[in-house]
C-alpha cells in the first residue's frame, strides 16, 4: 500500500493488526475467503497510506486514522426512518444484519455473511491495487452486509433502503447489489450512528443492460466517527446510474467512488453535496472509467466548508483508447466560508482517445459580494442572506435530481444540517 | 470532435524526424573522465577557477543528492539512468570561458550561424546579413533579426556572450554564470540558491553540485534593460550531460525580458539536460521568461533524445512584482518541468503561458506552481497540450493560497489536443485554498468562456464555433504579442492551431 518502508507502526495500525487476530476464528468464509483476508491485512501491515500516496495526496490516513476502537458486541443503534416514505428497508446494525427486512416483488435478499461462508462471494473481496486501503480493510473484517438481487425487467415501486447504524465501536459491512436487465430501481444508502465509531462500508453495484438505477448516499455520522467507504459500480449497455451523495457528518471521512462505464450507450451521472463544519476532515475521491465508445457522463460537486474544516475532492476521468466519442464534464464548486478552513481539489483528466469532448471545472470562492447585497438590500439581515445563498448553492444540485419526492427528502436533510451548522 | 486539418498539418510539420538542428559540430573536446565523485567536481571547479566556498558548496549539495531518491511521481517512464556513464564536463579546447569573439574556434561560430544565433555584435548593428547560403532554414529562427545579446553556452561552457560593454552602460550585468561567480561573488552568494534550495529535488541537487554554466543577469534599481537577452544552449559532445544554471535578479523597479533556446544533434542515446533557473524580482520589478524548448525528440521510434529535467522557480520577493513565464515546447524526448512562481510580495503577479507540442514517443509532464504568499497576488495560467504519434502529455499544476494570502485569485485554463489514437493527453491540475478570501478558477473546456463576450461576437453574425476560437485565439495572442518579436512569429504558427476538437 504504501511504497516507502514503514519503520514503525502506528497505534491505529497495531489495532487493526490485533484485531484481527481476536476476530479471525469469527469471521465467515470457506479457504478462499480467508485467504484474501489474509492478502488484506498483509497490506495493512506495509502501512496505511500516507500524502506520498499520490491518491491520499490529501488525506493521510496513517496520520488521520489517530484511533481504532474495540469491536463492541453490545453496541446497537436505533434504526432510523426511512429517507423515502413506504421504502423497504434493510437494517445493519455493528455490522451485523439486524431483522427479516420485507422488500417487493422481484427482490430477493440474503445476509452476506451466508455468502462469505460458502464461498460464492470470494472475488468481490478483491482490493483494486496498493491504494485501496478500504478495500483492504473492509475486505479483512467483513462479517456481513447485504446480498441484494433485483430481478431482470423488474420496476419498483418503492425505493429499498440499506441502513448502516453504528454506535461505537468498529464495523465494516459490504452491499452487494445487482440490479437486472431492464430494471429499475432507487436504493438509498444511509450510513448513520451515535458515538465515536470506525466504520468501513463497501458497496457494490451492477447495473445491467438498459436498467436504470438512483443510488442515493446520506452519511449522518456522528461528529466524532471515522467513516470510510467506497461505492463501486459496473454500468451495463444503454444502462443509467444517477448517485447522490451528501456528506453531513463525521470526523474523517473519506468516501471513494469507482465507476466503470462499460456498456455503450450509458449513462453515469455523479450529483455530490458535502456540507463541512468542525474540524472534520472529508474527502470524495472518484474515479471514473469509460472504456467503450458513445458513453457519456456528468459530475457536480458542491462543497460548503466551515469552522476549521478540510475538504477534498478528487475526481479523475480515464477515457480509454477505443472510448471514441465520449462525452464526460466534471464541475467541483467550493464555496469556503471560514478562514480557517481548507478546500484542497484535484479534477483529473486523462484521455487517450482523440474524438471526446470532456471538460473539468473547478472554483473556489466565498459568497459573491454582490449577490449578499442584493438580499440585503431588501431588508433580509446579513445573516439570513448568507443562509440563503449557502442553502441556494446546493440545493441546485439536489434539484437536479428531479424527482419531488427525492428533492423534498434530501432538502429536509440539508436543512437539519443547516439547523445545527447554520 | 476530432482535431482539422490545418492542426495536422501544422504538428506534423515539428514531427520528430523533421528535426533540422540535429548536425553535429566536428570540434576537439576537453572531457573529464566519465563519471561522477568528488575528484570530477574538483575538476569542475578547478576548471572554472572557483573560489573555495563554491567547491564546498558544491560539495555539500553533492553528498545531499547521495541520500536522495529519484522522484517517479511525474507521468513519464524511462530505463534508469546511470550516473556514473555521463561526462559532466565538456568544453571546445582552448576554451574554458568566454573571449572576444576573435578567439573563439571558427568551428563554433559556423555552428551558431547554421543555427542563426547572431554573435558579431558589428554585424548585428550594421544590420549585416547573414550569409545565407546554409542558412535558409534558420531564416524564420527566433535569433535571425533583432538586437538581443546572446550567452552562447556550448556544452559545458559559456563561449561568448554579446553586447557586455553597452549593457554595462546600462549597470545591467550579463555575463555566464562562471564569470559571475569570479566577478561578482557576493551577488551570487546573496541570491544563489535562494529560490531553488539546494535539495530541493534530486535533479536540482544533482545540479547544485556539477553545475558547468549558464547565465546571470542583475538589473539594478529603477533600470529597464535596454535590450532583449538570450541564452543559446547547444549540447554537442556525446555522452555528455548539460548542467544549466541560470540567476536572474531584477532590482527594485527594474525589468527585464530574456529568451531561452536550445538543441542538440540527433544521436541514438539518450543525453540528460537538468537545469536550474532562478528569478528574483524585487519591489515593483518585472521579469519575463521565455523558452523555446527545442531539445533533440528521438527519432521516430523513440530512440535517443534529450531528457529535459528542469527545475524553473521565480520568486516575486517584493511588493507588486511579477514574473511571467512563457514556454514552448516542442523537443526532448522527456521533459519534467514545472516553471513556478512564488508569490510572496503583496500585490505580486504570476503568469504561465505553455504551448507543449509531443510527436512520436515524446513524454512531457510539465505544468506550474502558483504559490500564493503574499495580500492581494494574482495568477494567471493558460496551458495548451497537443499530443499525436504515440508521444504522452500531462500538463501538471497546483495552485495554493495559503492562510494569509487574503484576496488570492488565480484563473487557470488548460486545453489539451490529440491527434490520432495512440497517444495520451492529461490534465492533473492540484488546487489548494487555505483562506476564504481566496478565489480560484479552473476551467478546461472551450464552452466556458463568458456567454456574454460569445453573445457579443455571435450577434455580428458569426457562427457560435468561430465566435469561440476567436475569442480564445484573440486572448492567446494578446499574450504572444508581449513576447519578444521574433519569438512571436514563431509560436504565432503554433497558436494558430484551432482549437477546434479541444477536449480540456
Amino acid at each position: 500500500m504504501n511504497v516507502h518502508a514503514t519503520p514503525q507502526l502506528t497505534p491505529a495500525e497495531t489495532a487493526l493488526i490485533e484485531a484481527f487476530g481476536e476476530r479471525l476464528g469469527a469471521l465467515p468464509g470457506d479457504s478462499e475467503v480467508m485467504a484474501r483476508r489474509d492478502s488484506a491485512i498483509e497490506a495493512i501491515k506495509a502501512g496505511l497510506p500516507t500524502r506520498r500516496v499520490e491518491t491520499w495526496h490529501y488525506t493521510d490516513l496513517r496520520r488521520l486514522l489517530s484511533k481504532v476502537p474495540e469491536f463492541d458486541a453490545t453496541s446497537s443503534a436505533k434504526a432510523l426512518d426511512p429517507l423515502l416514505e413506504g421504502s423497504g428497508v434493510v437494517t445493519l446494525v455493528n455490522g451485523a444484519v439486524s431483522g427479516t427486512p420485507v422488500l417487493g416483488n422481484g427482490v430477493s435478499f440474503a445476509p452476506l455473511a451466508e455468502r462469505l461462508a460458502d464461498g460464492s462471494f470470494a472475488a468481490s473481496l478483491e482490493t483494486y491495487g496498493r491504494d485501496d486501503a478500504i478495500g483492504a480493510i473492509n475486505a479483512a473484517f467483513v462479517a456481513d452486509g447485504i446480498a441484494l438481487d433485483i430481478a431482470e425487467g423488474t420496476e419498483l415501486e418503492k425505493a429499498v433502503e440499506l441502513q448502516n447504524l453504528q454506535a461505537g465501536g468498529q464495523s465494516h459491512v459490504r452491499m452487494v447489489v445487482n440490479v437486472g436487465s431492464g430494471s429499475r430501481a432507487v436504493i438509498v444508502e444511509r450510513q448513520s450512528g451515535e458515538g465515536a465509531g470506525l466504520a468501513s462500508s463497501v458497496s457494490q453495484l451492477q447495473v445491467g443492460d438498459g436498467a436504470e438505477v438512483t443510488w442515493l448516499i446520506v452519511q449522518e455520522q456522528p461528529e466524532t466517527a471515522q467513516h470510510l467507504a467506497q461505492f463501486k459500480a459496473v454500468i451495463g449497455k444503454d444502462a443509467k446510474l444517477t448517485l447522490f451523495v451528501m456528506n453531513a457528518g463525521g470526523k474523517l471521512v473519506r468516501q471513494e467512488v469507482l465507476v466503470r462505464v462499460a456498456g455503450e450507450g450509458s449513462d453515469f451521472q455523479l450529483r455530490g453535496v458535502n456540507l463541512l463544519a468542525g474540524d472534520s476532515h472529508t474527502d470524495v475521491t472518484m474515479v471514473l472509467d469509460h472504456a467503450v465508445p458513445h458513453t457519456g457522463s456528468v459530475e457536480v460537486v458542491r462543497n460548503v466548508v466551515t469552522g476549521k474544516a478540510h475538504g477534498v475532492f478528487q475526481g479523475r476521468i480515464n477515457v480509454h483508447q477505443y472510448a471514441q466519442k465520449t462525452d464526460a464534464r466534471m464541475a467541483c464548486n467550493t464555496l469556503l466560508l471560514s478562514d480557517d478552513g481548507e478546500f484542497s481539489t484535484k479534477p483529473e483528466l486523462e484521455i487517450f482517445a482523440d474524438d471526446v469532448a470532456c471538460g473539468h471545472g473547478a472554483t473556489v470562492t466565498e459568497i459573491h459580494g454582490d449577490h449578499l447585497f442584493y438580499l440585503m438590500s431588501r431588508g433580509v439581515t446579513e445573516k439570513t442572506a448568507r443562509g440563503l445563498l449557502v442553502k441556494a448553492f446546493v440545493a441546485e444540485v439536489i434539484e437536479e435530481l428531479e424527482d419531488e419526492q427525492i428533492v423534498e427528502a434530501l432538502e429536509a436533510r440539508l436543512d437539519a444540517w443547516f439547523a445545527t451548522h447554520g | 470532435m476530432p482535431a482539422v486539418q490545418e492542426t495536422i498539418d501544422q504538428v506534423r510539420e515539428i514531427d520528430v524526424d523533421q528535426y533540422k538542428y540535429g548536425f553535429e559540430t566536428e570540434i576537439e573536446t576537453d572531457k573529464a573522465p566519465k563519471g561522477l565523485n568528488e575528484d570530477i567536481i574538483r575538476f569542475i571547479s578547478e576548471k572554472k577557477q572557483e573560489p573555495d566556498w563554491m567547491l564546498q558548496w558544491r560539495l555539500e549539495a553533492y553528498r545531499r543528492w547521495l541520500t536522495m531518491e529519484e522522484p517517479t511521481w511525474a507521468r513519464v517512464s524511462y530505463p534508469k539512468i546511470d550516473f556514473q556513464d555521463i561526462y559532466y564536463y565538456a568544453a571546445p579546447k582552448n576554451q574554458s570561458g568566454p573571449r572576444s569573439l576573435d578567439e573563439v574556434d571558427p568551428e563554433l561560430l559556423r555552428t551558431y550561424e547554421k543555427l542563426g544565433i547572431p554573435l558579431r555584435e558589428q554585424e548585428i548593428l550594421a544590420g549585416v546579413q547573414k550569409p545565407a547560403a546554409d542558412n535558409d532554414e534558420a531564416s524564420d529562427n527566433v535569433y535571425a533579426s533583432g538586437r538581443v545579446a546572446v550567452d552562447a553556452v556550448f556544452d559545458s561552457v559559456s563561449v561568448v556572450t554579446t553586447f557586455k560593454a553597452e549593457l554595462a552602460k546600462a549597470g545591467v550585468i550579463f555575463c555566464s554564470i562562471s564569470e559571475a561567480i569570479r566577478e561578482h561573488p557576493d551577488l551570487v552568494r546573496k541570491y544563489l540558491a535562494s529560490v531553488v534550495p539546494v535539495s530541493d529535488n534530486y535533479y536540482a541537487t544533482l545540479n547544485s553540485a556539477v553545475f558547468t554554466d549558464g547565465s546571470f543577469v542583475y538589473v539594478p534599481k529603477g533600470v529597464r534593460c535596454p535590450m532583449e537577452l538570450s541564452t543559446y544552449f547547444r549540447i554537442n559532445e556525446k555522452n555528455t550531460g548539460q548542467f544549466e544554471r541560470t540567476l536572474i535578479i531584477a532590482e527594485e523597479g527594474a525589468y527585464v525580458s530574456y529568451l531561452e533556446g536550445c538543441t542538440a544533434p540527433q544521436r541514438d542515446e539518450n543525453q540528460l539536460h537538468a537545469a536550474v533557473v532562478e528569478l528574483i524580482a524585487l519591489d515593483d520589478a518585472e521579469i519575463k521568461y521565455s523558452t523555446v524548448q527545442n531539445w533533440y525528440p528521438g527519432d521516430v521510434e523513440g530512440k535517443g533524445g534529450i531528457y529535459n529535467f528542469v527545475t524553473k522557480r521565480g520568486d516575486c520577493r517584493g511588493a507588486r512584482s511579477k514574473i511571467s513565464w512563457t514556454q514552448v515546447e516542442t523537443g526532448s524526448a522527456i521533459t519534467w518541468k514545472y516553471p513556478s512562481c512564488i508569490l510572496r510580495g503583496d500585490d505580486s503577479q504570476g503568469e504561465f503561458y505553455s504551448i507543449a507540442v509531443s510527436n512520436g514517443y515524446q513524454q512531457i509532464d510539465s505544468g506550474t506552481k502558483m504559490i500564493h504568499l503574499g495580500k492581494n497576488t494574482k495568477s494567471r495560467i493558460i496551458s495548451k497540450g497537443i499530443a499525436a504519434g504515440f508521444s504522452q502529455n500531462t500538463y501538471r499544476g497546483q495552485v495554493s493560497a495559503h492562510r494569509k494570502a487574503t484576496n488570492a485569485r488565480n484563473f487557470t485554463n488548460c486545453d489539451s489536443l490529440l491527434i490520432g489514437d495512440q497517444c495520451g493527453a492529461h490534465t492533473v491540475p492540484y488546487m489548494e485554498a487555505k483562506n476564504a478570501t481566496a478565489q480560484f478558477e479552473h476551467e478546461a473546456t472551450t464552452s466556458k468562456i463568458s456567454e456574454d463576450q460569445k453573445f457579443y461576437v455571435m450577434q455580428r453574425g458569426i457562427p457560435e464555433e468561430e465566435a469561440i476560437a476567436l475569442i480564445v485565439n484573440g486572448f492567446v495572442k494578446d499574450v504572444i504579442q508581449e513576447l519578444p518579436m521574433e519569438f512571436a512569429v514563431e509560436a504565432q504558427k503554433l497558436i494558430g492551431i484551432s482549437l477546434e476538437g479541444s477536449v480540456g
